[in-house]
């Protein structure tokens, strides 16, 4: 193999081309530039040569998706260079072109590939750029964790190995994966830092192109402070951090009411009308008038992630249906290192939206940016204003959030406008005010754009909101010519910006998060953890125990002396409790997991004392989480038993007693993600949480599919011993794999359900006895009826994108082919086994069976197998039942 | 309470199936699958077969007890010496009185101390020991036939008049 070439819906480009970035819009706009080129004797870029040779395609072909994905996943910068704008709807392949000769032309039909007129704008794909990479194509990608698959990664730990919890999970690959949940959780639970700026630094950034304000140019920078962040724990020990992130919010944004004790609660104080709140059917949370009480509210913004998913999970549909090729995802063996980019987006946008809530305090300002431009006339006077309005007056935060959160001073130099010596006059001057924590900003005030020299194009923060995301995707369905969200600033700028975000983190955040737990810890929660305080708190429980709950049951807990926990149902910042919940957050965030640990379970139990349910469940969610993270030597059984009960406690107060949808939902992902991880026994305890959750049935269609092939994923990761690899799990895998199918075809969205289907079959072709269901009459009837209505979708939905066009018919009869080709390869020596099956389930001649008909031999004579096939009497008596069927959820009513 | 028993050969393959109900406390002996859903009963006890490999390593007895649990089936397992496993999948009635369509309201209210309302207690324990033991005695007796080869279907009329009547002693 000496040529490589990529093919692209234009024309015929060397990898070299590719790699020159050209950028497909402008292939759009001057077709006439895409002539296809011969390719030049290139030498096979290294990285084609990595893809081990069963993943490459059969012919010279390339797709381009691994090299678009390239910029992604090159790790350390800050700030990815090229924002993929352009990333394209995927290339499909053509089995014309691609048969025999490596410089075979395009067919002019090609050339003119329709693609549907929304479509057209490259700059919606921008939009949904998180999750267009196919899986697959990241294990081209130099990642440390796709190639090599370690079997140290789950730590094995049940009959069949040792126990698997001496090592703390950080210290495992998974971790580094950006994609990996692991690594989204401790994203996620970051400090949060305000931005309070005033009108004239929104003007000013403004004047750059950001409507929403200082906020929005930070934003993207404090997902990955550049370089390392050393943070000392508890112990004084230091560690470095090379991904630590910060989450920068909008001052007062997300506050969530505490529920009060008696019974509903206040309507929420009305967010800052912006346009990010402004959302469409879906998840409707307009700031309105109406009173969504906290579960309701928690349950929108599922709703909201849902709708999110659901509107990637749709592009993708129509972008790819007949044009993406179903190989790379597929061609590889079920990767349980890569995560589903839909499950990923699932889990950020759920853990994007903490809201500012009274019973944990991850969402609540660590520090507060207060910012001013050097355009301002009265500088003192405004930060004064500013200072104000964050600690009295109506943008006040509520009452339960601590006030004494870190004041950090920026004054915003326009250096196209203003005179420099007269902001350093002015910067000295804050500092003498302010102290240390002050900084001067210097970027520039003009517009910067795409063709400048120095201007990169500033990325869409991984961490929106779902609501977020929702109202950009709805705009660029409302309006014909959607503008690129991609904005781009003066590489100067983001220098700056950069400089400034390491500074304050490392100087001043980190520091005085730092002090605040050693304070914290010695006045506060190291009375508790004596001998003395143990029996402070009994005798606290016991003396008060009657009169505290005769209070309680009269509704009114704030006259009692001993319950911190008053009747507006929270406890105010400076109860002991609240101090030690944030010093719990504060240790979390630092990656203190052990003194987070030690102190969430103190609060465990102060908190069921105090019947405070909401509380109580986050303390018991985090406890479990930080358990499962920290190292510790203990055996696994009693650690699993002890997290059960965390788990089971919080599951419990969030569901029943609170009503806390978010909450119940974000504690068992979370949990099911690292006991999955912990490997063995916990793996088990992870789909047992999984079924949990799915018979509670709090999440939609798209998480309830999402969550059934994260399953079948859990249980593909457990690896089994010896050459019968018994203690694996693969035919439960497979099993939800299947369940996960028939969840995506209900809902229309074949290409999961493909996925999932291949995958299943894999896993049973991985059996010792390498037959799956097939000998259960009932199941593989089943298995063949998926087969057959993923076809129908496929068929009809390419059908649809190409309808009109004098390319259908080729098209339609292409699909099949391509379906039965990935088939016959994973058939392999079974081919024959499979085939007699098929016949036995009555699908044979037809393809029913998924494409044992014809075998691999010729696919010609498959190439135009009736899409409407020759049902057989048996299989149609079970086609009338399939529209019930599909109705039931998990199929157990 | 319905049941779904099957026997399973070496090579994952079922060398006897069938579905019946409880016949205790007015019981009409049929199985009340949802019919919707029966599929699902040969993937879950295909995919339980996971955990007998698993289990059977931990411990020395032929009769597993309930293995495993999905949704709201539970699996009973027997394993014999040629590693021929015998799987029963019980499902109790979701609700009473809603899956046994033949208990009446008084036998409802009977029924939650009955073995169909309790898979994990140690009379259904008892009860499903009973019925394999039985079953697996039949079972030996059919394969000691001359013209049986390992891993062949059992189509044998006595045997499964044998394993209804076991049903529906024990069951």
């Amino acid at each position: 193999m000496s040529h490589c070439i990529v093919l692209y819906p234009y024309g015929i480009y060397t990898y070299s081309d590719i790699k020159a970035r050209i950028k497909p819009e402008h292939m759009l706009q001057f077709p006439s530039i895409a002539v296809p080129r011969q390719s030049k004797a290139a030498p096979i870029p290294r990285r084609t040569a990595d893809v081990p040779s069963r993943r490459r395609p059969a012919a010279f072909f390339i797709f381009m998706q691994p090299f678009e994905d390239a910029p992604l996943t090159e790790p350390v910068q800050p700030l990815p260079m090229a924002a993929s704008a352009v990333r394209l709807p995927k290339q499909r392949p053509s089995p014309l072109a691609g048969v025999g000769s490596d410089t075979h032309p395009l067919t002019q039909s090609d050339v003119s590939l329709p693609f549907r007129d929304r479509r057209s704008n490259p700059s919606t794909a921008s939009l949904f750029r998180s999750t267009l990479t196919p899986p697959g194509s990241r294990s081209a990608s130099p990642a440390p964790s796709a190639g090599t698959r370690s079997p140290s990664r789950t730590l094995s730990g049940s009959v069949f190995g040792g126990g698997g919890f001496k090592q703390s999970l950080l210290d495992t690959d998974a971790a580094d994966n950006p994609a990996d949940p692991l690594n989204l959780i401790l994203k996620s639970f970051v400090p949060h830092i305000a931005i309070h700026g005033s009108e004239d630094v929104d003007q000013l950034v403004g004047d750059k192109g950001f409507t929403k304000g200082l906020w929005e140019l930070l934003r993207p920078f404090g997902e990955r402070i550049q370089g390392k962040v050393t943070i000392r724990d508890s112990n004084g020990g230091a560690r470095s951090w090379e991904d630590f992130a910060v989450r920068f919010t909008r001052f007062g944004d997300e506050v969530e009411d505490p529920d009060p004790v008696a019974g509903t609660m206040k309507s929420p104080p009305p967010t800052r009308p912006t346009t990010a709140n402004g959302l469409g059917p879906g998840g409707s949370q307009k700031p309105q008038p109406a009173l969504p009480t906290g579960g309701l509210r928690a349950a929108s913004l599922i709703t909201q992630v849902e709708t999110v998913v659901d509107r990637h999970l749709t592009y993708a549909e129509d972008a790819c249906m007949g044009i993406t090729t179903p190989t790379t995802p597929t061609r590889q063996e079920l990767d349980v290192d890569t995560t589903s980019p839909y499950h990923a987006l699932y889990l950020r946008r759920l853990l994007s939206g903490i809201p500012l809530a009274c019973h944990e305090s991850f969402a609540h300002p660590v520090a507060c940016v207060m910012a001013i431009s050097s355009r301002n006339p009265s500088p003192i006077e405004a930060l004064r204003k500013l200072y104000t309005e964050t600690s009295q007056g109506d943008r006040r935060l509520p009452v339960w959030v601590d006030g004494a959160y870190l004041r950090y001073y920026v004054l915003v130099h326009d250096e196209e406008q203003s005179d420099i010596s007269k902001s350093m006059a002015l910067f000295n001057q804050m500092k003498q005010h302010f102290g240390l924590h002050c900084h001067l900003l210097r970027i520039r005030s003009s517009q910067s754009a795409e063709t400048d020299d120095d201007s990169i194009p500033l990325p869409r923060s991984d961490w929106m909101t779902a609501a977020e995301e929702l109202s950009d995707i709805e705009r660029s369905d409302d309006q014909e010519d959607f503008e690129d969200p991609t904005r781009h600033i003066f590489e100067s700028d983001a220098t700056a910006i950069r400089t400034f975000v390491r500074e304050m983190v490392t100087q001043s955040v980190v520091p005085n998060m730092e002090r605040n737990v050693s304070v914290w810890n010695d006045q506060v929660a190291s009375r508790r953890r004596g001998i003395s305080g143990r029996f402070m708190s009994l005798s606290k429980r016991f003396a008060f125990g009657s009169s505290n709950r005769s209070s309680s049951g009269a509704g009114a807990g704030s006259g009692s002396s001993n319950n911190n926990y008053d009747a507006l149902g929270f406890y105010r910042p400076e109860a002991p409790e609240a101090v030690m919940r944030r010093l719990a957050d504060f240790a979390f965030m630092l990656r203190d997991w052990k003194l987070a640990m030690s102190t969430y379970d103190l609060l465990r139990t102060d908190f069921q004392n105090d019947k405070a349910w909401k509380y109580h469940a986050a303390a018991n969610e985090m406890a479990a989480l930080a358990l499962l993270i920290m190292p510790q030597n203990m055996s696994s059984k009693t650690r699993i038993e002890t997290i059960n009960q965390m788990l089971e406690q919080a599951f419990y107060s969030y569901h029943t007693r609170c009503n806390s949808l978010y909450g119940a939902v974000r504690c068992i992902l979370l949990a099911l993600e690292l006991l999955r991880l912990r490997g063995g026994s916990g793996t088990d305890e992870a789909v047992r949480w999984g079924i949990r959750l799915l018979e509670s049935r709090l999440m939609g269609p798209v998480g309830d599919a999402l969550l059934k092939e994260r399953l079948a994923i859990c249980y593909a990761s457990k690896q089994g011993a010896g050459s019968q690899a018994w203690g694996s799990r693969r035919r439960k895998s497979a099993l939800w794999s299947v369940m996960g199918a028939e969840a995506w075809i209900e809902q229309s969205k074949f290409i999961q359900a493909q996925r999932c289907l291949n995958e299943a079959r894999k896993m049973y072709s991985l059996l010792p006895s390498e037959c799956g269901v097939q000998n259960f009459a009932a199941a593989s009837d089943f298995l063949a009826h998926l087969h057959e209505k993923l076809k129908e979708g496929l068929s009809i939905d390419i059908a649809r994108a190409h309808g009109g066009d004098g390319t259908g018919d080729r098209q339609r009869t292409r699909e099949p082919d391509l379906l039965m080709d990935e088939e016959s390869e994973t058939l392999d020596n079974r081919r024959s086994r499979r085939t007699s099956v098929v016949n036995m389930s009555g699908g044979g001649g037809s393809g029913g069976g998924g494409g044992g008909g014809g075998g691999g031999n010729g696919t010609a004579a498959l190439e135009t197998a009736p899409l409407t096939p020759l049902v057989p009497a048996r299989l149609s008596s079970v086609d009338d039942e399939r529209g019930d069927a599909f109705s039931s959820r998990d199929g157990f009513a | 309470m319905s049941y779904y028993f099957a026997i399973i050969g070496t090579q994952d393959n079922p060398l006897f199936e069938y579905e019946f109900g409880t016949s205790k406390q007015g019981g009409d002996g049929q199985a009340h699958f949802n019919d919707q859903a029966r599929h699902l009963n040969q993937f879950v006890l295909h995919s339980s077969l996971d955990i007998v490999e698993e289990v059977q390593w931990t411990n020395g007895q032929l009769y597993l007890k309930a293995i495993d649990k999905f949704f709201n089936n539970y699996i009973s397992c027997f394993i014999t010496g040629s590693n021929v496993k015998l799987l029963l999948l019980h499902q109790p009635p979701s609700s009473p009185g809603g899956g046994a369509s033949g208990l009446g309201a008084a036998a409802s209210t009977r029924s939650s101390t009955s073995i169909a309302a309790n898979p994990t207690s140690p009379q259904t324990e008892e009860a499903v020991k009973n019925f394999f033991t039985e079953v697996y005695e039949n079972y030996v007796k059919a394969t000691m036939s001359p013209f049986y080869r390992a891993n062949m279907e059992i189509r044998s009329p006595v045997f499964r008049a044998r394993v209804v009547a076991a049903g529906r002693k024990y069951l």
